[in-house]
């Protein structure tokens, strides 16, 4: 235990995930130890990004105006949406630079087991901006799990309908490992998606 | 500390620190199992897809504190074409979802398992419907002990002149021990849920469309009202 305001840094830091007590006493001894204009800029840093983040009104990227970049950049394709999960994956996805359209930010995946259903997430908004925007194309990122692939099946049965081309991440080998050590199910898909050489 | 081997259906996992998840399955032989899958939300993972949901593995554990760690897996049964249609795998999660609900850790639950088992099976060779749904979480009720009455009256057991169905006292009450308890259940409907609960996953009773939406929300609402919790999974999708 420590003098009240220290006490108070390492109590809120060690309530952030991955920081466990330890850590957080290190990382308050070492905001002590720094020059206070550090310390100062990481603080106004978080209370602006509190104020002034918020999510992008077509994609719910965040950002922090109306609109994020990727939505106004005028080089980008409006009628290819990749859809995520979350905000986070975006960068994921952006830093391949393969990929030149829009994205839709879901707000998390379906999951039966939890109780989330379709209504929880963004799909409304979604099926409001194949109509707006004239989206011809929706490639799937959401994560090669259960909820992930109920989310994939789900916007497969919703929007295929609608005369829209709906297409998933392949789904394979990592890059870099053995074949021995690649389990069932990734094998199975792999083959399934094999490519044309 | 030992290693110890063990096998069980995968019945869901949540994530754990960085790139860990606990992953909670059920053993025929030890119930309830949460264990821990280090690095498995990495796309390195060695343990890839066989830490799925619905996925029947053989485990080697290593025996913590408080969770064991999975050392290594591998799949005895991954139900594929359960995976691949969405109607199946809200079914499979409505039938993981009562069974984590009614599972304990360490006790053994042969009956449960081959239940689940047997019910993932179905789903994953084509049988969809509510019926199966239905008829899983009676059987379900029944592996629990508290398999509503159907065919005789809960309270004195005669099989005649049965009057309303009542949740609290555990299924349908003959028309001597109504009293003021339970409701009118429509004509055919007890029947139909007898039938259900009787019959093989693969062949199963058919039934017109609004009795079928009937008795499975009248066996919802017994099995929610006796595990005393609400299965959300049957309310994804409708
Ligand atoms: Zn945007
Ligand atoms: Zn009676």
């Amino acid at each position: 235990m420590f003098e009240g305001p220290v006490q108070r840094v390492v109590d809120e830091l060690s309530r952030l995930p991955g920081i466990g007590r330890k850590t957080a006493q290190r990382l308050a001894f070492h905001l002590l130890a720094v020059d206070e204009v550090d310390a100062r800029r990481l603080a106004e840093a978080i209370v602006q990004m509190r104020e002034q983040v918020r999510p992008c009104r077509r994609c719910f990227n965040m950002t922090g105006g109306e609109e994020c970049g990727i939505c106004m950049d005028p080089r980008r394709d409006p009628h290819i949406v990749c859809v995520v999960e979350r905000p986070q994956d975006i960068p994921v996805v952006e830093r391949t630079q393969e990929f030149r359209g829009r994205y839709h930010v879901l707000g998390g995946a379906i999951s039966p087991i939890n109780g989330v259903g379709p209504d929880q997430l963004r799909f409304a908004e979604l099926k409001d901006r194949v109509a707006d925007e004239q989206i011809t194309e929706i490639i799937v990122a959401t994560n090669p799990t259960m909820e992930g692939d109920a989310t994939a099946m789900y916007l497969a049965r919703e929007f295929k309908p609608l005369g829209v081309r709906v297409t998933r991440l392949a789904s394979g080998l990592p890059v870099g490992g053995d074949l021995d050590y690649a389990d069932e199910l990734t094998l199975g898909r792999a083959l399934a998606g094999r490519m044309e050489l | 500390m030992a290693i110890r081997n063990d096998q069980g259906i995968v019945l869901r996992s949540y994530p754990f620190g960085e790139a860990d998840r606990v992953v909670v399955l059920l053993s025929p032989n030890r119930g309830k199992l949460r264990t821990v899958a280090k690095g498995v939300r990495k796309t390195t993972s060695r343990f890839g897809g066989r830490l799925e949901p619905f996925t029947h593995v053989d485990l080697v554990l290593y025996e913590g504190k408080n969770l064991d760690t999975i050392t290594q897996v591998s799949i005895i049964e991954g139900f594929p074409r359960l995976r691949a249609d969405l109607d199946r795998v809200v079914a499979a999660g409505s039938m993981v979802e009562a069974v984590d609900a009614v599972a304990q850790e360490d006790e053994s639950s042969l009956r449960l398992f081959l239940l689940l088992q047997r019910g993932l099976r179905a789903l994953d060779s084509g049988v969809v419907g509510r019926q199966l749904i239905t008829s899983f979480l009676l059987k379900l009720a029944d592996v629990v002990g508290v398999a509503p009455a159907l065919e005789a009256c809960a309270a004195c057991g005669r099989p005649e002149e049965l009057a309303t169905f009542s949740f609290s006292s555990g299924g349908v009450l003959c028309q001597r021990c109504r009293g003021d308890r339970g409701m009118k259940l429509r004509p055919g409907l007890t029947e139909y849920l007898a039938a259900l609960e009787r019959a093989e996953f693969t062949d199963l009773p058919e039934a017109e469309p609004s009795l079928v939406s009937d008795a499975m929300g009248v066996a919802r609402r017994f099995v929610e009202y006796h595990l005393d919790r609400s299965l959300s999974s049957l309310a994804v999708l409708g």
